[in-house]
């Protein structure tokens, strides 16, 4: 269980002036995406390359599995990842590709046709990968990263220049990675793009971790689920605030309505025969979680200085 | 994909002068904003800088005290000349005339061997601590020993002259001044085959002849000396000099050598005086060692004359003393390899990372984006070139003289031509590199490309071609362009090894040139119809 | 580390450019010996010419397409940002730069062999009929002959090195046309100024520690005792050269960001 955990602690990292790190640490869970994401220059690349031992941290440790990836002796047998989908020599063709990173792994050819045929990738194989679309280099790259059939994947920004045909197949190829039971990072500078696919999220800012969650208590920690009702009935507020709803007037003959369900709004006004022409439901998103604690957390960083004094 | 569209854009004509205007101020910003590029010119010209004005010279000239101060006679025509024989002369009033007859022309020639030998190095032999005693001689004539008849205005070092003389493998020859020179009838001279010669003077003019019996003369040529005093020195002469021998493709052995001729029938006519013959060792070294002393032997009618040194424009190099100001433009080579590195990244990074679509996007006119290019690119080149030679052409001379080497001077519009024509030559190859790089559109192998047309076939030249296949390189590849840097001329009646090494080129200086420009043209109409051809 | 040379193996191997860029090391050797070889002249007076040198000039160019071969192969993949797909692949950096310079001594041995046999054998062929034969005391060129030999030898041996070199200098720079750009001067620019700027005291001594000027002693079959350095130490100066280039490259690697 614990081989496949990618567990990073304590990173810190400057570079000149700039502190790209301050302090990142969270951990990757089996059996789950992981959505890592927070705005451009919040660390998620460099907390990836410190991961895959590209760059060196100043201080604290990335360790998959318990060791540190330089350590590995076929670390795309632990860790499969994507980081720059452009990084591949253009002339080289996509097989060919697969090819020398399976060799470096002591992996057969056989496997490169498998991880061929998942990202499907077969009918453009025998071609360049120079002449790749965007979208055609990010299934390369996924290729690449499930070469070694990995208990945990590492994904930067896969969505990139995908189509929407493509972004699809992708949420469902990371939904499947994760009920085989592999740890999956996915990072991504829209929320939005997590929203169908994560189980779980790690948001970054400024080199940290603001906050580290499942979806499910992130949605419950924002603002919640709110009901727009359209009614001219003036009871209607009562029959549901004594229901323990907040219910606010928003309009001639609209009521916002939180802490209460859609279809528990609908039996209480139902049961309390209070007409009502209308009633829609506003799931609170990821990306509304998402701003609130990113705002949470400039005001935090405002106040630290006064908790000091 | 996007090729569609940019080959009709690219159709649409652009917007006149302005146009190329705008596609060149876009150019030359891209230029400057890239700090490698900037730092690679600045670089360039500090090797150009360094390379001259610290360079590894040492020379005796004026190193041992005053006497050791180099200098070089020079001719009536302005340039430095050797004037070093052995002169057997009586003065003559008015016109008159003199005829000999040579019955043998033998010499000594160093047994050869040396070690690998300085290309532009210290002072040869003629410098004032020359060898020549003591050393191994053998047999020979070298090609240009001369000996025979001459009439100088003096015995003045650099006084006019003509001489009419039978050389070491060069048959008879009328010279005069010396750097004019007039073929006679060919052969040398044993006792079997004797030689007669003459040499008469009519006023100022002196006319030279020939006869292999005496009796039916040719006429080689005739000089006219301009000035010419009505006594003159006139008599015997011989001077053997230098001999240079190639050894290998990047060696040489030198040495002075020695010749000794032996005449009779000696006949005068005009105005000559009774008493005897004055012999006397014009020119050279004033602590020459016994072989370059010379002599000569007065026995009933006949005279033997040994000497050795020459009567011809002075070199530099093997056969000669010191240097060229050439030598202090040494550091072109790494000063042009930056620039080489610079100009092909200068187009091949934007293929790197695609972005030579956005420039293409921007000026669709593919023509001119390479023009644009070229222009910014030897513009900048030449203003680093110009102020690095420069620097080092005006200052390098000065350098050099102070280590003891002795420097050739040259006129002002040599040294103009050799700034000029290095700030071209930098400029000229960045752009055949800039051209190369569209091509080929690989840094890696285009900088490869380009320093092997330019550098190699120099290195090669100095180093292991023979002396043969060395010039024909450097007649037709890019390699010809460093002739502009030339600052000596050669001349056929000096024996001398004439390498690029020491600043010598098989081409005229802008013939040179003008043969890495054809190469740099073809190299830019390859490139631009790739251009336009291609899809970006 | 066995891996490391395999995947090192296939990427050279896969990438388009290195079938022909190893053909093009034997092209230009071979063609510059052939032409360097038709240009000499002997006459009966005998000249001052090592046969076998000169049927090796060709060398002289090969060095160059070598250098491309071996820069290539690492300043390539920081050319496209492949350089961190490999160092995931194989995060030991010392691996990586011994699996590739492993490789690439092994592409250009053969590729050099070939190249220094051809060169040979044209000089058999070309230099008889220009003056250099038996008669003019030049004995055809023969491998048997020890001194040719180790010429013949020690050409590929240079190549090998001039390729570690380049490899060495391309890692620490991590840049191709900068790196070609340092080998080039190097190999050719290094050369020239020793040969024009130095006085003849310090010119020998440059020419004993120049990589290219040392390393190519190893070409002379004639006038041993006139070289700057004897043609086996040459070469061992050479690789002193090469071994500190890689030992900076594989420093840097390790101490470096990717």
């Amino acid at each position: 269980m614990n081989d496949t955990t990618i567990v990073v602690s304590g990173l810190r990292k400057r570079f000149g002036s700039t502190t790209a790190l301050d302090g990142m640490s969270f951990a990757v869970q089996p059996g789950q995406v992981t959505g890592f994401v927070g705005p451009n220059g919040a660390g998620k690349s460099t907390t990836m390359r410190v991961i895959l031992g590209l760059d060196a941290a100043d201080e604290g440790t990335a360790l998959i599995g318990g060791r540190p990836y330089r350590s590995l002796r076929r670390p795309l047998c632990h860790v499969g990842s994507l980081l720059d989908a452009g990084a591949l020599q253009p002339s080289r063709t996509a097989r060919n590709h697969l090819l020398w990173l399976a060799h470096s792994q002591g992996l057969t050819a056989r496997r490169v046709d498998a991880v061929i045929e998942q990202a499907g990738l077969r009918a453009v194989a025998r071609r360049r990968a120079g002449g790749f679309s965007l979208g055609m280099r990010q299934r390369l790259g996924i290729a690449a990263a499930l070469l070694g059939d990995p208990p945990a994947l590492m994904l930067d920004e896969p969505f990139n220049g995908m189509d929407p045909e493509g972004i699809v197949w992708m949420r469902g190829f990371l939904r499947s990675l994760a009920a085989q039971g592999r740890a999956v990072l996915v990072s991504s500078h829209l929320m939005s793009e997590l929203q169908d696919t994560a189980d779980h999220v790690v948001v970054a800012g400024r080199g940290k971790v603001i906050a580290d969650a499942s979806v499910a208590q992130l949605l419950a920690a924002a603002s919640g689920d709110r009901v727009t009702l359209r009614t001219t009935a003036p009871s209607a507020a009562a029959v549901l605030a004594q229901a323990g709803a907040t219910v606010t007037v928003t309009g001639p003959d609209t009521l916002t309505v939180s802490g209460l369900a859609a279809g528990a709004v609908v039996a209480l006004l139902s049961a309390g025969a209070v007409p009502f022409s209308e009633v829609s439901a506003h799931r609170a998103t990821l990306e509304d979680a998402y701003l609130e604690l990113t705002r949470d957390a400039v005001e935090f960083r405002a106040a630290a200085p006064e908790v000091a004094r | 994909m996007t090729s569609g569209t940019v080959t009709r854009d690219r159709t649409a004509a652009g917007a006149g002068r302005d146009g190329f205007a705008r596609v060149l101020r876009a150019e030359w910003t891209k230029f400057r904003t890239v700090r490698g590029w900037a730092v690679g010119t600045l670089v360039a010209v500090a090797a150009i800088v360094g390379l001259g004005l610290l360079p590894g010279l040492q020379g005796s000239c004026g190193k041992q005290g005053p006497a050791s101060t180099c200098t070089l006679p020079v001719g009536p025509g302005g340039q430095e000349v050797s004037d070093s024989f052995f002169f057997v002369h009586q003065p003559l009033a008015g016109d008159g005339s003199i005829t000999v007859r040579m019955t043998s022309l033998t010499g000594l020639l160093p047994a050869g061997s040396a070690g690998p030998r300085g290309p532009a190095g210290s002072p040869g032999p003629a410098g004032p601590a020359g060898p020549g005693t003591g050393e191994e001689m053998r047999a020979g004539l070298a090609p240009w020993t001369k000996a025979g008849l001459i009439v100088k205005a003096s015995t003045q070092l650099g006084s006019a002259y003509a001489a009419v003389m039978v050389t070491g493998s060069h048959g008879v020859r009328m010279q005069d001044d010396y750097v004019h020179d007039t073929a006679g009838p060919p052969g040398t001279v044993t006792p079997a085959a004797p030689r007669w010669l003459r040499l008469t003077r009519a006023g100022d003019t002196l006319t030279g002849a020939a006869s292999a019996d005496g009796t039916h003369w040719t006429t080689i040529g005739s000089a006219h000396l301009a000035g010419l005093p009505s006594t003159v020195q006139a008599g015997l002469f011989t001077a053997s000099p230098q001999y240079v021998e190639a050894i290998g493709a990047a060696g040489a052995s030198t040495g002075p050598s020695q010749a000794t001729a032996a005449f009779d029938h000696l006949d005068r006519q005009g105005t000559w005086p009774a008493n005897a013959w004055t012999g006397e060792k014009i020119g050279g070294a004033d602590n020459a060692g016994p072989l370059e002393r010379g002599g000569f032997d007065q026995s009933g009618g006949g005279f033997t004359v040994t000497g050795s040194g020459d009567i011809a424009p002075a070199v530099s190099g093997a056969a000669g003393l010191g240097t060229t100001i050439t030598q202090t433009l040494a550091g072109t080579f790494a000063g042009l390899l930056l620039v080489v590195v610079v100009a092909t990244m200068f187009i091949t990074a934007e293929y790197r990372r695609g972005l030579i679509r956005t420039t293409l996007a921007a000026s669709p006119r593919r023509g001119r984006v390479l023009a644009a290019k070229a222009l910014v690119l030897g513009a900048v080149t030449a203003l680093a070139g110009l102020a690095a030679a420069a620097v080092v052409v005006t200052f390098g001379q000065r350098i050099l003289r102070g280590n003891g080497v002795y420097v050739h001077p040259a006129t002002a519009l040599t040294e103009v031509r050799l700034i000029a024509g290095t700030a071209a030559l930098l400029a000229v190859a960045a752009v055949l590199a800039l051209a190369i790089g569209a091509a080929l559109r690989r840094s890696t192998v285009a900088v490869t490309a380009v320093i092997v047309v330019i550098v190699l076939p120099y290195l090669l030249s100095i180093s292991v071609l023979p002396a043969g296949a060395a010039r024909w390189l450097l007649r037709i590849t890019p390699a010809a362009g460093f002739a502009v840097q030339q600052s000596a001329a050669s001349y056929p009646q000096v024996s001398n090894l004439y390498t690029p090494a020491d600043g010598y080129f098989p081409l005229a200086p802008w013939t040179g040139f003008a043969v890495l420009c054809a190469w740099t043209a073809l190299a830019l109409a390859v490139a631009a119809f790739l251009l336009r051809r291609r899809d970006a | 580390m066995t891996e490391a040379l395999h995947a090192e193996w296939t990427k050279l191997r896969t990438a388009p450019g290195t079938v022909w860029l190893l053909l093009g090391v034997v092209a230009a050797t071979v063609a510059v010996s052939v032409m360097a070889t038709a240009a000499v002249a002997c006459p009966a007076g005998g000249c001052a010419l090592d046969p076998a040198k000169v049927s090796l000039t060709g060398i002289q160019l090969g060095q160059a397409v070598v250098a491309i071969v071996a820069v290539l192969a690492i300043g390539g993949e920081y050319g496209t940002g492949m350089i961190r797909v490999t160092l995931t692949a194989v995060p030991r950096r010392t691996h990586v730069l011994a699996a590739k310079a492993a490789v690439v001594t092994a592409l250009v041995v053969p590729a050099a062999t070939l190249a220094v046999l051809a060169c040979l054998l044209a000089g058999r062929l070309i230099l008889p009929g220009h003056g250099v034969t038996a008669g003019h005391g030049y004995p055809p060129l023969s491998l048997g002959d020890g001194p040719v030999l180790r010429a013949a030898a020690g050409s590929v041996l240079y190549l090998a090195l001039i390729a570690l070199l380049s490899f060495g200098i391309a890692a620490a720079v991590r840049d191709s046309a900068a790196a070609i750009g340092i080998v080039l001067g190097v190999c050719y620019v290094l050369p020239i100024l020793t040969q024009v700027v130095a006085d003849p005291h310090w010119r020998r001594h440059l020419q004993q520690i120049g990589p290219v000027s040392a390393g190519l002693a190893i070409q002379a079959t004639t006038e041993l005792p006139s070289l700057p350095i004897s043609p086996w130490a040459g070469l061992g100066v050479l690789a002193a050269w090469a071994a500190a280039a890689l030992l900076t490259g594989g420093l840097l690697l390790r101490l470096r960001d990717a």
